[in-house]
Parts: C-alpha cells; sequence; structure tokens
C-alpha cells in the first residue's frame, strides 16, 4: 500500500525519539528554571520578586518561534554561538519554564492560610512546616497542570525544526518534500498523527498514573 | 514595608529581626540582579548590539511602510479570522460535548482529542501541503498563493484554537453547581430555556477570561504562518534581517517587541474582563480559577 513502507517507518520513529527526548530534557530544564522563579516569587526580597515577574511577562507575550529565532539566528551577530540542539532545548526549556514559575506559584497559593498558620501554632519551624505541610500539598495540587504543560511541550517542541533540528514534524516534512524517494503523502501523513497521538496519549497515561498514585483527600 | 507585615502561606508576619533580614535580601539581590543585567549589556555592546547604524536601519521610514507596518496588519488579520473561527467551532464542539445526543457527544469528543494532540504547526503545514499536492484551492478555484496562505493559516489556528476553547467551554459548564440547572428544571423550565436562561449566561462569564487568556496564545501563534511563508511579523523580520545582515538580532528583538506589546495589551484585557465579571457567577471562585487555569496551560 505504502511505497517504501520500512523506510518511512525508520524516518519518522527516529523523529518521534527526538521529539521525546527534547520534550523530556527541555521540561528537565523548565522545571528547574520554574522552581528558581517561584523561589524568587515568594521570597520576601522584592527585586527578586520584580525580575521573576519580568521574567515571566516576557516569555508569556512572546512567541516561542521569535524566542528561538533570536537565540539561534541572531545571538551569533554578537558572537554567541551554540548547535542548533542546545538552542532548541535552551529555548524551549527557558519559555515553558516561566509556565511552570506560574504553575507551582498557583500551586502554593492554592493551599489555604489556616494550614500554614496551624502549622505554625503548634510550633513547627519554618523547614518542618515547608516540608510536613506546605509542600506535600503543594506537590500534589501542581501534577495535574505540569502534566498539562508537558503534553503542550511536546506540540511545541515541533516548532524547533525551525531552526534545523530534526524531530517528528521535520522528519514528515523531510519524507513529504523528498522527491526521489517517492514517499507515499497519505502514508506520512497517517505515520506522522499516529505518532503524535500515541506520543500524547502515553505521556497523559504516565501523568494520570502519578496523579492516582499521590491522590490524597484534603 | 507594610504589605510585608501580613503573613502569608510561606511566611509568618516579619518580627523585627525578620524586617533587617528580608531588607538584606533586597540589597543583596537587587545587587546580582543589576550585576548580570550589567554583564550582559557590557557583553552586547561590546559587539556592537547597541551600534545607532543597526538600529536605524531596520527602521527606515520606507522599511516601516513597505514591511512592518504590513506584516503587523497581516499579523493581525491572521489573527482575527482565526479567533473568529476558534470562537464559532469552540462553541460549536464544546455545546456538543455536551449535548444528549450520545453521537452528538462522541463526535465532539473524537474532534477535540485529535486537533489537541496534534502541533499546530503540522495542522498548518500540512493541510497547506496536502491542498497544493492535489491542487484543489490552487486548480479548480484558482486562487493566488497570497490567499491560500492566510486561508491554511486561519484554518489551523481556528481548528486548533476551536478545540482547546471547546475544553474551556465544557469545563465551565462543569463548574456551574448543578443546582443551578435544577432549580431551573423546578420551576418549570425546558431543558432548551435553562441553558439559554440558567446555564449559558453564567458560563459565558466565568469562560471569558479563560477565552480572552487563550486568544492571546492565538496571537502568539500566528508567528507559525512562518512554515507556509505567510508575510506575518516574524516572516518580515527575517526577511529586513536578510537585507540588513548587520540588524539581524535588531530586527527580529523589534519584532518580539512589536509582539509583546501586542500580547501584553490584549492580556490587560484579560485582567479587566477578570474583575468586572468574577462576582456575577454561582460558581465558585476556586472553580472559576481552575478554567483559567487549564486555558492558560493549553498552550
Amino acid at each position: 500500500m505504502f511505497d517504501n513502507f520500512d523506510l518511512m517507518v525508520a524516518a519518522l520513529g527516529a523523529g518521534a525519539w527526538t521529539t521525546v527526548w527534547v520534550t523530556l530534557t527541555s521540561f528537565t530544564i523548565a522545571l528547574v528554571i520554574g522552581m528558581v522563579l517561584v523561589i524568587m516569587h515568594v521570597s520576601p526580597a522584592l527585586p527578586a520578586r520584580w525580575a521573576a515577574n519580568a521574567y515571566t511577562q516576557l516569555f508569556r507575550n512572546i512567541p516561542l518561534l521569535a524566542v528561538l529565532f533570536i537565540m539561534f539566528f541572531g545571538l551569533p551577530k554578537v558572537g554567541i554561538v551554540a548547535d542548533s540542539w542546545v538552542w532548541a532545548l535552551l529555548g524551549l526549556g527557558m519559555y515553558t519554564g516561566a509556565f511552570v514559575g506560574e504553575t507551582l506559584r498557583s500551586g502554593i497559593n492554592s493551599i489555604p492560610l489556616g494550614q500554614a498558620e496551624a502549622a505554625r501554632s503548634i510550633g513547627l519551624t519554618f523547614g518542618q512546616s515547608l516540608k510536613g505541610v506546605i509542600l506535600p500539598q503543594a506537590v500534589r495540587a501542581v501534577i495535574p497542570p505540569l502534566g498539562s504543560l508537558l503534553i503542550a511541550l511536546v506540540k511545541n517542541s515541533a516548532l524547533v525544526l525551525a531552526i534545523g533540528v530534526t524531530e517528528l514534524t521535520a522528519q514528515s516534512r523531510r519524507l513529504i518534500e523528498d522527491n526521489e524517494s517517492r514517499f507515499d503523502l497519505w502514508g506520512v501523513v497517517i505515520g506522522v498523527t499516529v505518532s503524535y497521538l500515541l506520543i500524547a496519549f502515553v505521556l497523559s497515561y504516565l501523568v494520570r498514573l502519578v496523579e492516582r498514585r499521590t491522590a490524597f483527600v484534603r | 514595608m507594610s504589605r510585608q507585615q501580613e503573613s502569608t502561606v510561606l511566611f509568618d508576619a516579619l518580627g523585627p529581626k525578620g524586617r533587617r533580614n528580608s531588607n538584606i535580601a533586597s540589597i543583596v539581590s537587587a545587587v546580582v540582579i543589576l550585576g548580570v543585567l550589567a554583564f550582559v549589556v557590557s557583553v552586547l555592546a561590546a559587539e556592537g548590539f547597541f551600534e545607532q547604524s543597526r538600529w536605524v536601519n531596520p527602521l527606515d521610514a520606507l522599511v516601516v511602510q513597505t514591511t512592518w507596518i504590513p506584516s503587523i496588519l497581516d499579523t493581525l488579520t491572521a489573527f482575527a479570522l482565526g479567533s473568529i473561527l476558534a470562537l464559532i467551532l469552540g462553541v460549536i464542539f464544546g455545546f456538543g460535548r455536551i449535548s444528549r445526543f450520545g453521537l452528538t457527544r462522541w463526535a465532539s469528543t473524537v474532534y477535540v482529542q485529535f486537533f489537541r494532540s496534534l502541533p499546530l504547526v503540522l495542522l498548518i503545514w500540512i493541510s497547506f501541503t496536502i491542498d497544493g499536492y492535489f491542487g484543489f484551492t490552487t486548480g479548480e478555484l484558482g486562487w493566488s498563493n497570497d490567499a491560500r496562505r492566510l486561508t491554511f493559516l486561519v484554518l489551523g489556528l481556528g481548528i486548533y484554537n476551536g478545540a482547546i476553547l471547546a475544553e474551556i467551554l465544557r469545563a465551565g459548564v462543569a463548574a456551574l453547581p448543578p443546582g443551578q440547572a435544577m432549580a431551573g428544571y423546578a420551576v418549570g423550565l425546558r431543558h432548551g430555556q435553562v441553558q439559554r436562561l440558567i446555564v449559558l449566561p453564567q458560563v459565558l462569564r466565568n469562560m471569558l477570561p479563560a477565552v480572552l487568556a487563550q486568544l492571546v496564545i492565538l496571537l502568539k501563534d500566528t508567528s507559525l504562518g512562518y512554515v507556509i511563508t505567510y508575510p506575518e511579523l516574524l516572516h518580515s523580520a527575517n526577511i529586513i534581517g536578510r537585507d540588513y545582515s548587520n540588524s539581524f538580532l535588531q530586527a527580529l528583538v523589534i519584532a518580539a517587541f512589536i509582539y509583546f506589546v501586542m500580547a501584553y495589551a490584549l492580556s490587560k484585557l484579560v485582567v479587566v474582563a477578570e474583575r468586572r465579571l468574577r462576582k456575577k457567577t454561582a460558581a465558585p471562585a476556586a472553580r472559576v480559577q481552575q478554567i483559567e487555569q487549564a486555558a492558560f496551560i493549553a498552550e
């Protein structure tokens, strides 16, 4: 039915693998940035809060593609050069980090003030109340939205094709525009669609698993 | 310092010692942040980032007239048409998902789940390519390439964001306490009347901030028109950057700044809408916030 079926599967498989590892690596970077941001956000130091806010607003209001272009095409003009995959991971990570920071902050804000006051009134120290009362609740509250961010990152990772990283979308583009080996158009379309649906399905299944494991009654 | 004296989830109201420590932390963090900024600026300045000619050339009156302004207009055109399509599809499929008819529910769920799982850039590019391959619009309809680019960008933006708006609508209906609809049935309203008179007005108020937040994302996503060379802002910045290769970074930064201004203005509208509409609904504020969260996340 499809011409060059095995070649197509191999190419799309390689692309899907790139998509998955780019997603997971940049999500790790985003988690680190998000944590730093939330610490700055809740700290009593005003300038730290301002800086975190500026970072968040900046990345929330600029398209991811513009961020990637500035990094990959713009920064070499001021002598900052790196491989495209470095910018892909950094760009996705820094962009998603702003969203992770907001999510973590809303997780902490979702805890009723009474919880913290109760912890303090029975004499728990800052560290104890954080470890025993605040964080366990906050972490559980942010797992579902963090899961949505991860799924969104799978889709956003397709943008790195614009700076020359051959992930899933770029692979399918290459296959279709490759006139010599004549890949079947519909074969590639179905293949790439199924791959994305599979990745999204597996990841959301894993997120739900974590959610169920950590579920609790408040 | 008065704002630091109230207690928060993390910190109790600060005493004299705590206030002193927090002042020290403020000063230290200010120094660190200014230091980092100064370092970045000095690196950029050393490479001539702030040289006047590099900013003046891409902002030349001719370039502004022939490239920047048309590209902003093209971006706003795609945004306006994409938003309208997304809102229409969102309402249709959002109500489809809570319909009384199983088949409608099923079809709407498939639409939402399918298009939410695919990257927008793939949708735009692949629909454009399939059309070019079979020549639907180029052959029989004889469309120009410009019209095709706009059409497929708007289609992609509309279909993708329609799926997300449908989800927001469903969440809005779910956030409304069931007692609202029950009370309507209890006073003898029919299903349609309950939806029209009781559920919808409240749900629309709940949803508005989330919908506007999604429209900010749609505005940013118009930059994906780049993959099918639609002449939007980012694409034009690239072209200007290639024309004045000394100003490539500057052109991109200018484009990013314009995006920032447009998106920031739109998101301020979100805040205003939020404040005005929050009070007029039976849904608890926490649930409304969840809807916003869902929308905010749904990239």
